[in-house]
């Protein structure tokens, strides 16, 4: 008999909950570990594109460990409706394979494994799910991100709706055949079936072992009580900020098939009286011939992104709980809100979601100063795109997405912007590749990669930098480079003073050397000897740069993350010495000088 | 006679060894001059022994070395002034690291600096490509001018870390060959030579950091090697290392990086015996518990599991150290963390701690938060009056009175409740932790032990053992020094390994055997030097695999020291299948395996049966009782036992205090405590 049973009967709830929460997430990082050493595709093993969750029994987001945030605050419990919806009975054994962006997942290319965790009796006590970001998912274009497809059908992808791709344990072979007839490289896709298999496996038997353990009714008990006390921390944490309502734009650069680009409207409301805070997007235009139009998880997590990011409050937990003071608004057919099939939500996970989520967070700077944060840089720059073609050294055809360099971080009210955020979807919780790993693995060659000085927004609290990474095929090899790069017009804005953070750019650079510049939406064709160069966004300013500390001015300029030129002219700061002797210093009388007259 | 010396944050553990008696002596730690305090340590044994120092040093043939010098030079930044020298095009390796972040919605933590800044940070044309192909020439003169910026800046160290150096070191060696030439008395260290393994940052960062430790660590362990010659020690001075082995003091000032992680490494040492021992060869958790951290680690199959992923701080946060070392998983839970109740009611633990100042509240030194120990003491486990053998009275009222303001009232809990649901709370922390790597490394816990390390782990070992569904508990008799104790038994060890690709498909016999005999050699040449005289010498061989595409290798114990045949090669793949399937639930059986790098080890045994044992102590058999609390019992009457008397084979039942001058033992009730015939203390359920 376990110590924990004779626990769970004394009366402080506060110890149950923190023992069983502890249980929760090391499961879910179980899941994680899992995925993450056994995947098959860079995307996964090496960049760390997915994410495991458990959820009641009745499709609350319960634990999430360190899932990426629009992987997981909606979408998961959408999608086990969905399979409750055309499953009613739901086995031990069974799992479900789901990515129908219209029934509740983020996009296409995110492929879903759905498990009930059935107890001995039959009962569906929780479901866990794990999302893994596919290499290929079969779409016309070698790439995961068919921006310019004008509808489902264009884009491509293989479209499952809660399909039960295991009963008792064992593979339904005819989508195991399907899938390795429509996806490119399909060995790589069963090696990364199989790891997403595994944890969800991993995740089912926990939970049954949790369940025998300490008994379903104390579990069910504890769910509501997490989910009570979420709730009450997102009280809390609403009440520090003033009440205030506020309308932010922000926008979308033009892409094929939106030639105007798609203007975003976000109107957020904090009542801080009543502990709520809704974010209505209906007030924008209908979704586009595109493939950026949002589904309806990443619609809705976008905007809360925004509002947990902008709380700089990290002990409120993200779950259903929580969820319970959020109202997102959203309207049918909407670009930023339930799609309409067949509008394509081939891209809905990063970029026109990023430009949900950090008006929101920008929205919540300017009704309560000390909250909320600039905007993050926008993505999907060549260095982040889905390379393709035929590898030299094997003979073998191969795609997949690189994580070559990308920066982004927003500018907070406490600190500056984390420089690998990768983008505000992200939370720099996916790794930057390793040059020697992607040299290994693809017929691929890295010749620059390197952080660019004055690219940060500037502020009180500045954003991250850009950076520049330069790549191209091998000897022998044509490689295809698609991506899909917002803010090569709109940048990161930034908050309460702040300035805006670099451009994203992208040139080829030709055999005499010479550079042209890529469109934003493209596809970029390589010979040996070719390179592309990609330029990621930096991160926008928060405050006023004129405030930001002396010492931290003068460490940026000391460490070449600004010229000393961009310390007097934006921050107002005079130096002396050199750099070449390590004198760099700050000149206090010029410095004062200058923001006086500031 | 052997001295083993385990330099801690508040201690400074010696076991001496003489034959088969081992006797334990603790003095504190002085951090502003480490050695006197082992020099104080070495005077209380020899006041024991009745003999002058100089004579019971003369006496001593070896002495091994366990400190935190290197680890605690790094987290208070007092190391070299380190240049990095890096290939053209690639000057952030060290800022960009490998991404990563924990807490997705924490932004109050800013992004990590780099190990070496930026401004110290210059880049070198030349460029080697993944096959070893020379792309780009080192252009020799550019490193010139370098190596003069270098003096102007007054660098005191030098790391050099080039792309692909792993498959060909040609330019780095030159660039060493410049270094030594031009830089006269810089100390630098070559990523190839330090640390051959793939993917550039972690193996550029282990290069920074071991580069920023050589003046230090090589002005340290000179100190320390002349200080005990003074002091009369004409011996072999040893240093443990962070892989679980021990190393000539001039070796690991060589490379001072693999003394960053030394006391953790050797608990698992000791717990290896003590299980082999006492519990039949089982299978291992080694938990260490310290003031402020939980150190747990891992014997299987007579194996102690490696990480490939070791970092000073936390995950993302901190460094990586880029080396392998044995997997410890360290968390923030010890006798000093911190209860406190949220804002929204949930009861913590950690990750604060109350350290050893101001410590617990009853210490009565300033503290003011309540912590696990003050936990122990309101609940009887830890006697007020008997705490440190009595060296140190204790505040238990102070305790109860803090405890209850700010954690029974807000909970509605009597002050005992609480304590217990704080010892509860950090046993379930702990079981994370140990949780997390038992799964990382496919252990089941219900097959294995715990052992219970350092003073305080007897407070809830058993609690931990029983929660896990534990096999059993063992504190073993030297269990408050467990680290001292397995440096004792370490084996003087080395470990080689070289890259080289091949599939299972496509097997290279020839390059992967012409590999193996290049391994085996270096742990003969080994074997031969530092480790002439050995009772015994294992090479043991390893590769690192896995499936086609996947990209986290595992480390596959070989069985053979080549691969000669289609037979040998199905064996292999066997293993790799086996232990895929034991980590991760799955196996792909036709899947091609991809093998990357090929390690052997060498051990070379310089003592047989692990370690002597602690004499026998005439002290009176004590059976006293005193009160104690648990959740499921109430206060209860507990009989308490003096630890040196128990006789062998002769059951305790619990409820039950178990103690000794070192640590405090608590019984739970329903379980069973034995003295076993080798002087351990076994705890079944």
């Amino acid at each position: 008999m376990s110590i924990i049973t004779k626990t769970l009967e004394a009366p402080a709830t506060g110890v149950r909950m923190a023992i069983i929460s502890n249980r929760m997430e090391g499961i879910a990082r179980k899941m994680q570990n899992t995925l993450f050493r056994t995947a098959r595709s860079g995307v996964l093993n090496t960049a760390h594109d997915f994410s495991c969750v458990i959820l009641t029994a009745d499709c609350q987001l319960l634990a999430t460990a360190e899932s990426l945030p629009i992987h997981t605050l909606i979408g998961p419990d959408l999608m086990c409706q969905y399979v409750k919806k055309y499953h009613p009975a739901l086995k031990a054994g069974d799992c479900y394979l789901h990515n129908s962006p219209y029934e509740g997942d983020s996009h296409a290319a995110d492929h879903c494994l759905i498990v009930p965790v059935v107890d001995e009796q039959g009962i569906t006590r929780f479901f866990v799910l794990a999302k893994a970001h596919q290499a290929d998912c079969g779409n016309s274009q070698p790439t995961t991100y068919m921006g310019g497809a004008r509808d489902v059908f264009e884009e491509g992808a293989l479209i499952f709706s809660a399909a039960k791709i295991q009963s008792g344990y064992e593979d339904n072979q005819d989508l195991i055949r399907m899938c390795r007839s429509r996806i490119r490289v399909p060995e790589q896709w069963w090696g990364d079936y199989l790891a997403t298999l595994g944890a969800v496996r991993i995740g089912e038997r926990e939970l049954l072992a949790l369940g025998k353990e300490i008994g379903w009714a104390a579990l069910e008990d504890y769910a509501e009580a997490w989910f009570q006390y979420s709730e009450d921390k997102m009280v809390q944490a609403i009440s520090r900020l003033p009440s205030g309502k506020v309308t932010v734009q922000s926008g979308h650069d033009p892409f094929p098939g939106v030639p105007n680009g798609i203007p975003v409207n976000v109107t957020v409301e904090v009542d801080a009286a009543a502990g709520r805070i809704t974010v209505d997007l209906t007030d924008n235009i209908d979704c586009q011939p595109s493939g950026l139009n949002l589904s309806e998880g990443c619609a809705r997590t976008a905007a809360m992104i925004g509002i947990y990011n902008g709380l700089i409050d990290h002990s409120v937990p993200p779950n259903a709980g929580s969820f319970r003071r959020v109202d997102i608004r959203l309207r049918e057919n909407c670009v930023v809100g339930i799609p309409s099939h067949p509008h394509s939500c081939s891209v809905a996970t990063t970029n026109l979601a990023d430009r949900v989520s950090t008006p929101v967070q920008r929205a919540i700077a300017e009704i309560a100063p000390g909250f909320g944060m600039a905007e993050t840089g926008p993505i999907m720059p060549p260095a982040m795109g889905v390379i393709s073609g035929k590898d030299p050294r094997s003979g073998e055809s191969f795609v997949n997405q690189i994580f070559l360099g990308v920066t982004g971080g927003a500018g907070t009210p406490v600190t500056d912007g984390f420089l690998t955020i990768i983008h505000c979807g992200n939370a720099g919780l996916c790794r930057q590749d390793s040059v020697e790993v992607d040299e290994l693995h693809h017929p691929l060659f890295v010749t620059d990669r390197r952080l660019l000085a004055d690219t940060e927004g500037a502020g009180t609290q500045r954003g991250a930098p850009s950076m520049r990474a330069e790549f191209g095929p091998i000897e022998g090899c044509t490689m295809k480079v698609i991506y899909t790069a917002d803010g090569t017009i709109n940048p990161a804005v930034g908050a309460l003073g702040g300035g805006p953070g670099g451009l994203s750019d992208a040139f080829k650079r030709e055999l005499d050397g010479s550079l042209t510049r890529l469109p934003g939406c493209y596809g970029v064709e390589l010979k040996p000897g070719e390179t592309v160069v990609s330029v990621s966004a930096g991160g926008g300013g928060y405050g006023e740069p004129m405030q930001r500390k002396a010492e931290s001015v003068l460490a940026d300029v000391r460490e070449g993350w600004i010229s000393p030129e961009r310390a007097r002219e934006v921050y107002g700061l005079a130096v002396s010495g050199a750099a070449e002797d390590d004198t760099l210093a700050i000149d206090a009388a010029a410095t004062a000088t200058l923001r006086a007259g500031a | 006679m052997r001295l083993a010396c385990d330099t801690g944050g508040t201690f400074t553990d010696l076991v001496v060894e003489n034959g088969e008696e081992i006797r334990l002596f603790k003095a504190s730690t002085t951090p502003d001059d480490p050695v006197r305090g082992v020099l104080n340590a070495l005077t209380l044994a020899a006041e024991h022994f009745g003999e002058d120092r100089t004579d019971f040093l003369a006496r001593a043939d070896m002495f091994i070395h366990g400190t935190t010098r290197a680890i605690n030079a790094i987290l208070t930044g007092n190391t070299a002034r380190t240049a990095f020298l890096t290939t053209e095009g690639h000057p952030d390796v060290l800022v960009i690291r490998e991404g990563g972040r924990i807490e997705p919605f924490n932004f109050t933590v800013p992004y990590p600096e780099p190990y070496v800044p930026r401004r110290l940070t210059f880049e070198i044309p030349e460029r080697i490509e993944a096959t070893g192909n020379v792309r780009t020439p080192l252009d020799e003169a550019a490193a010139l001018k370098v190596i003069e910026k270098l003096k102007t800046l007054k660098v005191e160290a030098v790391a050099v870390c080039f792309l692909w150096s792993i498959v060909n070191a040609e330019h780095e060696k030159r660039m060493g060959e410049l270094l030594a030439e031009h830089l006269p008395g810089v100390p630098f260290t070559l990523s190839h030579a330090l640390n051959p393994t793939l993917r550039e940052y972690r193996r550029a960062s282990a290069t920074a950091i071991d580069a920023s430790l050589k003046p230090l660590m090589f002005d340290y362990l000179d100190s320390l090697t002349r200080r005990l010659r003074e002091a009369g020690f004409a011996g072999r001075t040893l240093m443990v290392t962070s892989g679980g082995g021990i190393m000539d003091a001039e070796a690991v000032a060589r490379a001072p990086i693999h003394s960053i992680n030394s006391g953790p490494a050797m608990a698992p040492i000791a717990g290896r015996f003590y299980t082999d021992r006492d519990f039949d060869h089982a299978e291992a958790i080694v938990a260490d518990t310290g003031g402020t951290t939980y150190d747990v680690s891992l014997v299987r199959d007579g194996r102690i599991p490696w990480t490939r992923e070791t970092w000073i701080g936390q995950r993302f946060r901190g460094h990586m150290t880029g080396f392998p070392s044995v997997d410890v998983k360290s968390i923030g839970a010890g006798g000093g963390s911190i209860a406190w109740v949220d804002d929204g009611g949930l009861l913590r633990v950690g990750p604060q701690s109350a350290g050893s100042t101001p410590g617990p509240v009853a210490y009565g030194k300033g503290g003011t938060e309540p912590t696990v120990t003050d936990c122990s003491i309101i609940l009887g486990y830890i006697d007020p009056d008997f705490f440190l053998g009595g060296t140190m009275v204790l505040d238990r009222e102070a305790a109860r009175k803090v405890l209850k303001e700010k954690i029974a009232d807000r909970l509605g809990l009597s002050v005992e409740e609480a304590a217990a649901s704080v010892l509860t709370l950090a046993t379930e922390k702990m079981v994370g932790a140990i949780d997390e790597i038992t799964i990382n490394q496919g252990i089941d816990p219900s097959n294995a032990v715990l052992i219970g390390g350092g003073g305080a782990a007897g407070l809830n070992a058993v609690a931990v053992g029983r929660r896990l569904g534990c096999a059993g508990v063992l504190i073993p008799e030297a269990g408050s020094v467990l680290s001292a104790a397995g440096a004792l038994m370490s084996d003087i060890s080395s470990d080689y390994a070289q890259m080289h690709y091949t599939t299972s498909r496509r097997f290279a016999y020839d390059q992967v055997n012409a590999v193996l005999a290049e391994l085996e050699a270096r742990c003969k040449a080994f074997a031969e030097g530092p480790g002439a005289g050995a009772l015994k010498v294992t090479t043991e061989f390893s590769v690192e695999a896995r499936y086609m595409h996947q990209i986290w290798e595992i480390e596959v114990p070989m069985g053979l020291s080549r691969v000669k045949d289609e037979a040998d090669l199905e064996a292999l793949k066997e293993a790799f299948h086996a232990t895929h399937k034991m980590i991760f639930e799955i196996t792909d059986p036709d899947s091609d395996i991809e093998f990357v790098t090929w390690r052997a080890k060498v051990a070379c045994k310089i003592r047989e049966g692990g370690t002597g044992r602690l004499p026998a102590q005439e002290v009176a058999a004590q059976i006293d009782k005193r009160p104690i609390y648990f959740t499921q019992t109430g206060w209860t009457n507990a009989q308490v036992v003096r630890f040196e008397s128990m006789p062998p084979n002769a059951p305790v039942t619990g409820p039950a205090i178990i103690e000794s001058s070192f640590t405090t033992v608590v019984v739970d009730p329903g379980t069973h405590a034995l003295r076993t015939d080798g002087g351990g203390l076994k705890i079944t359920f």
